[in-house]
């Protein structure tokens, strides 16, 4: 006799087996249509590999895995594909999902199977390929992708068969195995092989003596197999759980069995292995108990997947006006199902049909008294009352450092309450908004970090800018001087092709039309006015463009330079044409002077005559002083007429 | 056809709360009648008016606070409180006093701190500590074990303070204010000078075997669990037996402390008060060792006859202090199991 352990906590709720496991199990016929969700496992969804419209035979695959973790389907009867839609799925929330539907024939014809009847001489690796395309995922409900239990990266040193069965009501498993034990064994001796021959324990609680009996008899023939009948105790068939009572050891947090060499196989899908690789059917059907008071043919139902829960119930006879509640899975953790024509999925252990009264009533709880009978019952050793007031305070931080994650949801706190909080539901609803919380996080952390390197890519840009910028400037710069250095006395070969070109303009305009001296000087001076202008208007700009330091400020002193030399330029034609004219520029401005001045001395003459004691005088001065203004004016027009001519002196008065 | 849509489980063992206060009532009543028996109908009297007074008191707090009333009234609990307050207060309590100790447990202790679930401290011992403060001498009025009243004088005395030779006549300091008043004598010259002390102990033993008896009723019954009431009888113990080993003339023995006072309603009807204790069973330990010992030292040293309601008290403080300490390790996170072939 193998040694077990306990595990803490549990509870001991009414069995209510014998309802289901009186009888055989009891074939369903196939039923008109079936309904096949894309995802009945955990993992990412199948693709359809089927045309709406096309036959398929029964076992021919319709929709195959997507990556490792997922798993193909096929088809459960021969028939046609009427189409592909949205249906409720197999889920608390009733949720649509995308579903094969068939139409079946009732020929329920098989594709070409090819049986293996020496598997131990395939290799491994092909052995394993025989179980993931058969599409075998955890019977007794979560529904992981068998194949990927049986390739653990760690040596498995104990391979441990879930048998417990520890829902009540539940007795899929129990009729599964007193009937079908040799094919559990052979199943049993496939994964040994695969994982080189661990020590296989199989876990089965003490209410099922038939079945243990035949498990005994099977496992005689091989070695390395023991049958543990364990107490009776929920959730004993709880994964960890059932490793802590065979092995005393617990699977770390946050890891998987495999951490500590072991894997755990529900018996069902030891069966289905069996099935798939000596008899070449892949998973296309399942056992699932109906029961419940409203059920008037309790029992144990051989059920292809995709069956409608409809279908089957009106095939075990329940009376739907009986019941209040149906639920998928057991009474401690199953989900009540709001569509009766949801499919059966590959993890679709039971069917509970309740009556009115045979569940627990819809109760309006009371207040936690932190009577602690929960923290009693808790498998996984967690204070569940102080989840709940976290839970219940929104205290998510605080519901994680209690371990929130660590809770499996078997429902044993609930069941105790004496106040009848739904405590389960606090926790799943706390698990939501952590797990939300956690995702907006990460979110908000990708966000921030695409900020912040968007932001330093931005100042690097400017800065390289900045560098390149400087980089060129030192280079011009350099170049500039090195030519200065080279050919001191050179011409800015910019301002001498300027020139050229002024030269050829203004060579091609006098050939043209030859202009009057006068016309050739005015010429002149408006070229050195607008040069001059044109100087001062860009060092302006420069000045402007340095305080700022503009990247411009660099064209700015060369165009500075190249205005210099050019306003330069012109103001030495001019005068050299002045010299050439013989022109004084002075002169004018003297004239000028002289005449307004004459002008003046009229004026105050003119004035001082109405206070003048002698006003004789001062009229012979006026005259005077106008003969002289009028001298002045003479000369300056004459001036004005022809600049070149010789000025008139300017008579003094 | 709509279906009910509930979140699992879907399966309870239909216990209630009702039901394990009701457990908590029954269980007080071999206590009661051994009271009853010893000190008169005093104790009876108290637990008629505390009773009426608390559902009363309950009824009109919740309907101020807009809740249910029957349900609230269902559960229990006012009772709880009413009974362990008429338990705990002396035989010859006017009916003011017990007012005032329902009135500021039901409506102060409890209620203003969010009802049944959320106060923070038992409402029992606030109401009892708070007569204890506020009206010392008629909290020490305790009745003399040899006489017995009627009825009609006892009633006379709860409505009116009125009794024949006045009351020193009925009343006697407790076996604990004796043995702390030692006026110099060693404890075995006063046990043998005064022969009210060993009646006095004797009656008060017998309470406390009755309420013995009814805290392990409710254990059998699983109504709470060992590690309180064990640990504060424990820690009461050793600290009483340690000091009475070097000093038996000064302290009373570990029997003497565990069978006189309020020791074991105390260990069984309010240490494993779940609202207001620790949480893990750890911390349950740790509160009632912290229980046991406070006794010692208040009934030691203090100037109280009796330590219940200061070391409850003062425990209740600090149990989210012990749930930070003593938070269990969850599965998975035990050390010793994590030894596999990572």
């Amino acid at each position: 006799m193998h040694k077990t352990w306990n595990f803490h906590g549990g509870v001991h709720p009414t069995e209510n087996k014998r309802q289901s496991n009186q009888q055989p199990i009891m074939v369903m016929p196939v039923p008109k249509q079936l309904v096949l969700p894309l995802n009945q496992h955990i993992g990412k969804a199948a693709k359809a590999v089927i045309e709406v419209g096309e036959y398929v035979l029964k076992g021919q695959l319709i929709a195959s895995a997507q990556g490792f973790v997922s798993a193909n389907i096929h088809a459960p009867s021969s028939g046609y594909i009427n189409t592909i839609e949205d249906r409720s799925l197999p889920h608390p929330s009733a949720l649509l999902g995308p579903c094969i539907i068939i139409d079946t024939d009732g020929k329920d014809q098989w594709i070409d199977l090819t049986p293996q009847s020496n598997p131990k001489q395939l290799p491994k690796l092909e052995l394993l390929d025989l179980i993931q395309t058969a599409g075998i995922t955890g019977m007794g409900g979560a529904g992981f992708p068998s194949a990927v239990k049986l390739q653990p990266k760690n040596t498995i040193h104990t391979l441990i068969i879930n048998a417990a069965e520890c829902e009540p009501y539940i007795t899929a498993d129990d009729r599964l195995i007193r009937e079908h034990a040799e094919q559990v064994m052979a199943g049993i001796e496939l994964l040994q092989h695969l994982l080189d021959q661990p020590h296989c324990l199989i876990g089965i609680e003490d209410n099922k003596p038939e079945a243990i009996m035949a498990l005994n008899d099977a496992a005689q023939q091989l070695s390395g197999v023991e049958v543990c009948v364990i107490p009776t105790k929920y959730p004993s068939g709880g994964e960890k759980q059932l490793i802590e009572i065979l092995t005393g050891q617990q699977v770390p947090h946050a890891g998987i069995p495999a951490d500590i060499g072991m894997v755990c196989h529900n018996v069902g899908t030891v069966k289905a292995i069996a099935d798939a690789v000596l008899l070449g059917q892949p998973l296309i059907q399942r056992i699932t108990t109906v029961t419940g008071k409203a059920t008037a043919n309790a029992g144990n139902y051989q059920v292809l997947i995709g069956t409608q829960v409809s279908d089957l119930l009106a095939f075990a006879k329940v009376d739907l006006n009986q019941t209040s509640r149906l639920v998928m899975g057991g009474p401690m953790m199953g989900f009540t199902l709001q569509d009766i024509h949801t499919p059966l999925i590959k993890g679709s252990n039971c069917i509970l049909a309740a009556a009115d009264l045979e569940l627990a009533p819809v109760a309006d709880h009371h207040s936690c008294i932190r009577c602690g009978l929960c923290e009693v019952a808790c498998p996984a050793e967690l204070l569940p009352q102080q989840l709940f007031w976290f839970a219940k305070a929104e205290e998510f931080e605080k519901a994680q450092h209690h371990n929130l994650s660590d809770c499996i949801e078997c429902g044993a706190c609930a069941w105790v309450c004496p106040s009848q909080i739904p405590l389960v539901q606090y926790y799943r609803y706390a698990k939501g908004r952590v797990k939300t919380r956690n995702h907006e996080a990460q979110l908000a952390e990708h966000a921030r970090l695409r900020f912040e390197t968007r932001e330093q890519r931005l100042i690097d840009e400017k800065l390289a800018k900045e560098e390149k910028r400087k980089a060129r400037a030192t280079a011009a710069a350099a170049a500039q001087a090195a030519k200065r250095a080279a050919n001191p006395t050179a011409e800015d070969p910019i301002a001498a092709a300027l020139a050229r070109v002024n030269k050829q303009k203004y060579e091609s305009q006098t050939a043209a039309v030859p202009l009057t001296p006068e016309d050739q000087y005015k010429e002149l001076k408006t070229a050195a006015a607008i040069t001059r202008t044109k100087l001062k208007k860009t060092c302006k700009a420069l000045e402007n463009a340095q305080s700022l330091d503009h990247e411009q400020a660099d064209n700015l002193q060369e165009t500075v330079a190249l205005l210099t030399v050019k306003a330069d330029q012109a103001q030495a034609k001019l005068q050299a044409y002045e010299t050439k004219l013989g022109l004084d520029p002075e002169k004018e401005k003297i004239l000028l002077v002289a005449v307004a001045k004459a002008n003046s001395a009229v004026r105050k003459l003119e004035k001082s005559i109405a206070n003048a004691e002698d006003p004789q005088t001062i009229e012979q001065q006026i005259l005077e002083a106008k003969a002289i203004h009028a001298a002045a004016t003479q000369a300056l027009s004459d001036h004005q007429a022809n600049p070149a001519a010789k000025p008139t002196p300017a008579q003094e008065p | 056809m709509a279906f009910l849509n509930l979140s699992s489980p879907h399966h309870h063992n239909l216990s209630k709360t009702s039901s394990i206060m009701m457990w908590v009532l029954l269980a007080t009543i071999p206590g009661l009648l051994v009271q009853t028996y010893f000190y008169g109908y005093g104790t009876l009297i108290n637990l008629i008016w505390a009773s009426v007074l608390a559902v009363a008191l309950e009824a009109i707090v919740l309907r101020l606070r807009r809740r249910p009333i029957r349900p609230h009234i269902a559960d229990g609990s006012a009772l709880v409180t009413a009974f362990l307050l008429a338990l705990a207060l002396p035989p010859f309590s006017p009916w003011w006093l017990t007012l005032v100790a329902v009135l500021f447990a039901i409506v102060f202790a409890k209620h203003l701190y969010g009802g049944l679930g959320n106060n923070p401290f038992n409402p029992a011992m606030v109401g009892y500590a708070l007569c204890l403060i506020a009206f010392p001498v008629s909290m020490t009025q305790w009745a003399s074990p040899e006489i017995t009243l009627s009825l009609g004088q006892q009633l006379q005395w709860f409505w009116l303070e009125q009794i024949d030779g006045g009351i020193d006549a009925w009343t006697q300091a407790t076996p604990l204010d004796l043995m702390r008043h030692t006026k110099g004598l060693t404890l075995n010259e006063l046990s043998s000078s005064n022969p009210q002390l060993n009646l006095g102990l004797s009656a008060s033993g017998w309470i406390n075997a009755a309420y013995l008896l009814g805290g392990l009723a409710l254990l059998a019954k699983r109504v709470f669990t060992w590690h309180a009431p064990v640990a504060m009888l424990a820690s009461l113990g050793f600290c009483a037996g340690l000091f009475h080993m070097g000093e038996p003339d000064l302290y009373p023995s570990a029997t003497q402390h565990l069978f006189t006072g309020a020791t074991m309603l105390a260990a069984f009807f309010i240490v494993t008060d779940p609202v207001t204790s620790a949480t893990s069973r750890k911390g349950k330990l740790v509160f009632g060792a912290g229980v046991g010992i406070l006794v010692f030292i208040i009934r030691s040293y203090g100037s109280y006859p009796d330590a219940f309601a200061f070391a409850i008290l003062l425990m209740n403080l600090s149990a989210p202090l012990i749930d930070t300490y003593t938070q269990p390790k969850a599965y998975g996170h035990h050390q010793k199991h994590n030894q596999g072939d990572r």
